[in-house]
């Protein structure tokens, strides 16, 4: 194909994503879509669907809502086994389905430590503790407030999202990256005295490829848009996207380097097999939100499957490939669905982050507490 | 009995920290949880910005004066899923927030619960909004 006729697919491709999916349909900005049918497994009269130019079609708006919660190393208890027993699901479609209530229940009845906390000092008893641990990563680690999160739909049946290594397990570190990680952590979880002790995603900066896609608390979306020779992935938090060439061509320059680093993709049956190279070293890391685990390298070469595995289900797989961080291959893999009223929504970051002021003045108003009790 | 009560209030607390989350950042950086707080209050502005929305409420004080605070809310997006829109809060509308103020004292505050007087929840997914879990949409 000529580089011209790739470029304007390519703008195309573009274009297309900035332009709501209802318009997109040829509907009227105000008509309601119609509604995709449930997640069901492929049964045999099943086909996937086709784009008018033949390629598989795995256009539309996904969310990875269904995995939340689900662990991301498999706990030990598990060891090879990959999805849970019939009690087992049971118990966890039980828990999806209290938590739902909960949400969407119309009285208040998630326990409130604050409540707790703050009754008891008018009531002049002594301050109940915080929960001890609970304010480290704060509302990522106390009772999510009901107002604060998404969740699953429907129970996932697997013990873990990393699939392989067999015992779901991210294989051992090599000693540099162990050095890295100990390193992030510290800035990570000392106190906020500069921008360095943020992560990408809390400065509204980027996720990485894979940490824009597994699922977090919220924000789990992504939409797919095809066009003849390109497929683009846009990503609701924190707004990034992709535009992957189906080619065979090489990756650009080793010099040329980005944070969703260089994506060529290519079709295996009715499998989308992207390869990404070409990455920005030791700033992101492969797990929850572009920051849970090892910062990786330069050499990280990722291996992303999409597969269409019912009308509206796609199996999605990562294969994390990183000698200089990990000292074996491993492999996320969960799926992302299609659901009725879902859709991506804006996500411009950086301009209401007020987090970032409000930690450094907390910081500062630490420092002059601590001096002024030197003082006394 | 206080004992009693605290262990239900830990196992309580228990539960819900078996769920892991990630929010956009770590409450202990801003957030001071040695200073819990109920305040109730109404509304004069909810600001739909990310990563977190921010709900801002006068409150009355004990000695008559009023204060303005400002409440860190959910993410707008999720909000929105979840059936609230920009006419879910309007102005004067009456609030109480549990929470935490901030680690510097100025009158900003975590929301950990955010409700109306008579206990109802806010950010409910009601039927008829397109929200996932609205009912009718199931």
């Amino acid at each position: 194909m000529r580089d011209r006729t790739r470029l304007m697919l390519a703008a195309v491709a573009i274009v297309s994503l900035l332009i709501p999916g209802s318009l997109r349909a040829g509907q009227s900005p105000g008509a309601k879509p119609a509604a995709p049918k449930p997640t069901t497994v492929a049964t045999k009269t099943w086909s996937a669907p086709k784009t008018p130019w033949g390629d598989p079609d795995l256009q539309g708006t996904w969310t990875g809502d269904d995995t939340w919660g689900v662990p991301f190393e498999r706990p030990t208890q598990f060891g090879d086994r990959r999805y849970l027993t019939e009690d087992e699901l049971a118990d966890r479609e039980n828990r999806v389905k209290q938590t739902q209530e909960r949400m969407l229940s119309e009285a208040n009845t998630a326990p409130s430590p604050a409540r707790a906390q703050a009754e008891a000092v008018a009531a002049g008893k002594e301050l109940p503790p915080a929960p001890a641990g609970a304010f480290g990563r704060g509302v990522d680690a106390a009772p999510v407030p009901g107002h604060w999160g998404e969740f699953a739909r429907r129970a996932s049946k697997q013990t873990s999202q990393v699939v392989d290594p067999p015992n779901g397990r991210i294989p051992n570190l090599t000693p540099e990256a162990q050095q890295k990680l100990a390193a992030k952590n510290q800035l990570r979880r000392g106190r906020i005295e500069t921008w360095e002790n943020w992560s990408h995603y809390d400065r509204c900066i980027t996720r990485g490829v894979a940490g824009s896609t597994i699922p977090v608390i919220y924000g789990n979306g992504l939409e797919i848009v095809q066009s003849p020779g390109y497929v683009a992935i846009r990503y609701e938090m924190v707004h990034d996207h992709r535009i992957i060439p189906l080619s065979s061509s090489p990756h650009v320059g080793s010099n040329l380097r980005s944070y969703m680093g260089d994506s060529v993709g290519h079709w295996e049956g009715n499998t989308l097999v992207v390869e990404t190279t070409n990455f920005i070293g030791d700033k992101l890391a492969i797990g929850a939100n572009g920051d849970l685990g090892a910062p990786y390298s330069d050499a990280l070469r990722l291996v992303e499957r999409f597969t269409r595995t019912a009308p509206n289900a796609i199996d999605y797989q990562v294969t994390v490939n990183d000698p200089k961080t990990y000292t074996a291959p491993w492999t996320i893999a969960f799926p992302i669905t299609q659901e009725p009223g879902y859709e991506l929504f804006e996500y411009a970051c950086h301009e209401g982050n007020h987090s970032i002021a409000n930690a450094l003045s907390a910081t500062r108003a630490e420092k002059a507490a601590e001096e002024a009790a030197k003082k006394k | 009995m206080r004992s009693k009560l605290l262990i239900l209030f830990f196992s309580l607390y228990l539960l819900h920290a078996a769920v892991p989350a990630a929010a956009h950042h770590a409450f202990a950086a801003e957030f001071d949880a040695n200073k819990p707080l109920i305040l109730r209050g109404t509304v004069t502005e909810m600001e739909w910005i990310n990563p977190h929305a921010w709900l801002h409420i006068d409150v009355k004080g004990t000695d008559g004066k009023v204060i303005n605070w400002a409440i860190e809310a959910g993410a707008p997006n999720g909000l929105l899923r979840r059936g609230f829109n920009k006419n879910s809060l309007p102005v004067g509308t009456e609030v109480v927030v549990e929470g935490w103020q901030a680690k510097d004292g100025s009158y900003r505050a975590n929301g950990s619960n955010i409700t109306f007087p008579d206990g109802k929840k806010l950010f409910l997914g009601s039927s008829g909004t397109g929200a996932p879990f609205d009912p009718e949409k199931k």
